[in-house]
């Protein structure tokens, strides 16, 4: 049986709640992520940001619905939206409702919850709840590759 | 989980050409004869301590720019959990050309990669949420261009705050101011600076006398490398000699590395039993000097070596 400690990513690269959105982004950006974990002052997983969640709340909602000459005006709002909430804290835009799984999960459980919800990523937890990194879709075709080469 | 920290990280790579000539152009064919791989005091031994059975290892530090993303991916190849910040330049790479005949060594030591005071911040913070369920940190190495030398000092007394002990190998100015802080085990190195609290030290009685300083300025146990002997300064101001008894050197690099993660699987298995996990460092360190291997690959080799470890207390 392959166990998802077998395929995850171990990275303990995480934001806290008080972090701000500032920081969010910058850290998505090198790390070429597009969600990260929130943790509490343990490493323990509370919540997840999204790189969406936070586009959602700068970029005005007829966003690429508007006539030509509209749209500098609507980039100049999402700009200055943005300037407005970058200082915020996580808690504000964190997701709470969190899928994640243990690093001793059967990967055929991963192959479950991954086909039937939206995450591109799930976080990887130890049996205390401690972030232990996180497993992608692509991890996942990566494990049905191997379960396909023993055919 | 055991926890590492590499804060001026590299990729190092080795090439191998039949003669290392200046002013001469090599073309390398086979893959043999080119090796890369992630270089760092704390990461090495992190390495070590994962091919001695821990599971759960992390390295905490720095890596930089879209090299420190192929970094991180080498290291994650090798089963380690990375807790890096990212930073916006790129990680610094070693570059080492071997001449096989005559053999040659040449080596391009790359000192350019800093870090800014923003991702020094962010490094702080993670690094207090990250040693949570660590009992002894390991702290190693020199430290990135951009970061103030109270960085070890600071990240010790993170740990003394939240009761976790500390290993500190480090030189210069990092380590002295790093001394106030009184960490357990301090080792200081030599390949930046010939001193030890900015004294130059060659003979074995000025070696002692270093040791002896550095109690003074706070370090509770010292180990110092004396050649290939180490000295012992024990919390109880004993001073011992560890010697490797009828041993051929083969391979120098990695030796020190394998001896901090002897000494740290000792601490782990068994408590502190200072003599004792030395000698156990001392064997592991002497398994990679006989072999051409830079990594630890068992506890058996280290097992084997124990009893070539002779430790002598001195009169001093």
């Amino acid at each position: 049986m392959s166990i998802v400690k077998d395929y995850m990513f171990r990275t303990l690269n995480s934001v806290s709640k008080d972090d701000l959105i500032e920081d969010v982004i910058k850290i998505m950006y090198k790390t070429e992520l597009s969600v990260l974990p929130v943790v509490d002052p343990e490493n323990k997983l509370l919540a997840t940001i999204y790189s969406n969640n936070i586009l959602k709340n700068i970029i005005p909602e007829q966003f690429g619905f508007l006539e030509s000459h509209r749209i500098f005006y609507e980039i100049n709002q999402s700009v200055e939206n943005l300037a407005e909430i970058k200082g915020r804290k996580v808690s504000e835009y964190m997701s709470k409702n969190t899928d994640f799984v243990h690093e001793d999960d059967d990967m055929n459980k991963i192959a479950d919850i991954m086909l039937h919800n939206k995450e591109s990523l799930l976080f990887v937890v130890n049996e205390a709840g401690f972030l232990r990194g996180y497993i992608s879709r692509a991890d996942l075709l990566h494990y049905l590759l191997d379960q396909a080469k023993e055919l | 989980m055991i926890t590492t920290v590499t804060l001026n990280p590299s990729i190092d790579r080795e090439y191998f050409v039949d003669s290392n000539q200046v002013m001469k152009n090599q073309y390398i064919y086979t893959d043999e004869d080119v090796r890369v791989y992630p270089g760092g005091k704390g990461l090495i031994a992190a390495i070590n301590l994962k091919n001695l059975g821990y599971t759960d290892v992390q390295n905490i530090g720095f890596v930089g720019g879209k090299q420190g993303l192929y970094f991180e991916k080498m290291v994650q190849n090798l089963d380690l959990t990375t807790n890096y910040i990212n930073t916006d330049n790129e990680i610094r790479n070693n570059v080492k050309i071997i001449g096989k005949d005559p053999f040659t060594y040449t080596q391009y030591n790359d000192y350019t990669y800093s870090v800014d005071d923003y991702d020094v911040n962010q490094l702080i913070k993670r690094f207090k949420r990250g040693i949570t369920s660590s009992k002894l940190i390991m702290i190693a190495g020199s430290i990135p261009e951009g970061v103030d030398f109270s960085i070890y000092k600071k990240l010790t007394n993170i740990c003394h705050e939240m009761g976790k002990e500390v290993y500190l190998q480090a030189s210069g100015e990092a380590l002295n101011l790093a001394l106030e802080t009184e960490p357990r085990f301090v080792v200081p190195y030599f390949k930046h600076h010939k001193t030890i609290l900015d004294k130059e030290i060659k003979t074995q009685s000025e070696f002692i006398e270093a040791g002896k300083r550095l109690q003074e300025h706070g370090a509770r146990n010292v180990i110092i490398p004396f050649h290939c002997d180490r000295l012992l300064f024990a919390e109880n101001g004993s001073v011992y000699k560890l010697t490797p008894e009828d041993y051929c050197i083969r391979n120098w690099l990695g030796a020190s590395d394998a001896y901090n993660a002897g000494f740290f699987d000792y601490i782990e298995r068994y408590g502190c039993d200072f003599l004792e996990a030395n000698r156990q460092g001392a064997a592991a360190a002497l398994s990679i000097s006989e072999s051409k291997s830079v990594f630890l690959e068992s506890r058996k080799e280290i097992t084997l070596n124990m009893s070539r470890i002779i430790i002598q207390e001195l009169e001093v």
